[in-house]
């Protein structure tokens, strides 16, 4: 059971960019809302009193702090939807791309602290991980192991 | 190039007029693809599949290019949600391909497959109805990388493989190194202290020396263990000589003990000069414990085990009032200085 991502990497850049709000809110329901760059963008300010880039703004009177963050390097943001999810050969669509989005906190102002930027370090992890481990450094921790359980012995 | 795909016709509409042909609105999904994936030369889509995760049991997402596969990690808040534009999507997650080296789920079936006798990819045979296992082992492993956790053999056109424990502990242990340097490069939090991130400033701790080389092992061996089933995951952590972390925290709390009874002693001998102002032993100790339950910025901001070192407590209301009215005024400790 496998689902084809139905885009190529030349699409990607021809997507005019989307403009991405992560707000603090489970909210039930998807599709179209009221116009937000009206409603919402309108209100985004900068204010420096939290510090540099952090961002201000509200929904439905709760204030919100937020940071524009960036697309992880190496990475490309893109948005993308299901067509029919009843088909024998499921598909995703592109929908958009994006390089930045906002990231919106309710009661702290976006650090460090939050579970997304320690969520980032695991794309290095992963990275880490990946790589690979050549034959000669194999050889070697064969060697010191064998030595350190000699020495024990 | 893109017009003589014709389905890809399709979403390439004017984007201002797309959200209302969307009606039938399924959930979108917010994807961060690694540029690795979309490099990759060739006519063929990218795929998500299913394959047996040693870590998690059972299978996960993963996504295929070609001979290239990746992890599907998914980030997910408990109350998140995305405003595209001007749509709402309700899926708060943001989904991450991550690299991974399909050794990690090649050996699963070599351990359970390949431990008594040798044998060749494509004949481990995994009861399944699918065949993703198959199709993982003969499409996306590199047999070369096999040699890491595996001796080979080859007759002829085929080859055969056959576990190899000692190999394959030394390969996962420099794979956990790996993962160690990063975590230090990265300044991650560690150790016991590492839920309290949110208070502590990270750099601060680093300048304290307070994460040690066995918490960035354990945790490193925590990540490698992942994608290792339970088995080898405790094997590792032995091979690594990591102890368990009961074990840690009891060596832990033994040293706290000790730090605890040597600052009892600093502040005995504090305590005999403000005794000559009135105060007896009693209250003193009444106060400086009063000041570890209930003092919590400090105890906080503080590594945990150490209680919060006397002069640095807080002031009551009644003393910042106090304070207040002095401002201006010589402090009255000044007075009573070594001069």
């Amino acid at each position: 059971m496998s689902i084809t991502l139905d885009f190529d990497a030349k699409q990607l850049d021809n997507k005019r960019p989307l403009q991405l709000h992560c707000l603090p809110a489970k909210i039930d329901g998807n599709g179209e809302c009221g116009n937000v760059d009206k409603f919402f963008n309108n209100y985004t300010r900068e204010s420096s009193e939290y510090g540099s880039g952090i961002l201000t703004n509200s929904l439905r009177g709760y204030p919100l702090l937020g940071k524009r963050e960036p697309v992880p390097k190496g990475f490309k943001g893109v948005v993308v939807q299901e067509t029919d999810p009843h088909q024998e050969q499921r598909q995703l669509r592109l929908t958009g791309t994006f390089e930045d989005f906002t990231y919106w906190n309710y009661d702290k102002v976006p650090s460090k602290g939050d579970a997304y930027q320690q969520a980032l370090i695991m794309l290095d992890v992963a990275d880490a991980l990946a790589t690979p481990v050549s034959e000669e450094q194999l050889e070697e921790e064969l060697k010191r192991y064998q030595q350190a359980k000699k020495e024990n012995a | 190039m893109v017009k003589s795909a014709t389905r890809s016709a399709k979403p390439k509409v004017d984007p201002d007029a797309a959200p209302q042909q969307q009606k039938v609105c399924s959930i979108k999904k917010v994807f961060y693809i690694s540029e690795k994936l979309l490099n990759i030369e060739g006519d063929q889509r990218m795929c998500l599949e299913r394959f047996y995760h040693p870590g998690k049991g059972q299978p996960a997402l993963f996504i295929t290019q070609d001979r290239e596969v990746m992890e599907v990690l998914e980030y997910a808040e408990p109350r998140r949600s995305w405003l595209l534009n001007n749509e709402v999507c309700s899926n708060g997650r943001t989904y991450m391909t991550t690299p991974i080296d399909p050794t990690f789920l090649a050996l699963y079936h070599l351990r359970k497959h390949c431990t008594q006798r040798a044998m060749s990819l494509d004949s481990i045979s995994v009861d399944e109805a699918n065949g993703s296992t198959n199709r993982l082992l003969t499409k996306f492993i590199n047999a070369e990388s096999l040699k890491c956790v595996a001796d080979v053999k080859t007759s002829g056109e085929l080859i055969f493989y056959k576990y190899n424990k000692d190999r394959t502990l030394a390969w996962l242990a420099l794979k956990t190194r790996q993962v160690v340097s990063v975590l230090k490069a990265k300044q991650v939090h560690c150790g016991l202290g590492a839920k309290s991130q949110n208070y502590v400033r990270s750099e601060k701790i680093v300048d304290e020396n307070d994460v040690k080389e066995t918490d960035y092992m354990r945790m490193a061996c925590d990540y490698v263990g992942r994608y290792l089933d339970a088995g080898l995951h405790d094997e590792l952590t032995r091979y690594l000589e990591i102890p368990s972390e009961i074990q840690a925290l009891v060596e832990e709390s033994a040293t706290a003990k000790k730090r605890k009874s040597q600052q009892g002693q600093a502040t005995a001998n504090s305590k005999k000069i403000k005794l000559a102002n009135g105060e007896d032993v009693g209250t003193q100790l009444r106060n400086s414990s009063l000041l570890d339950s209930d003092d919590n910025k400090e105890s906080i901001t503080s590594p945990p085990i150490t209680p919060a070192p006397l002069k640095e407590r807080s002031l009551t209301a009644k003393e910042k009032s106090l304070a207040k009215g002095a401002k201006g005024s010589k402090s009255i400790a000044s007075f009573f200085k070594v001069k």
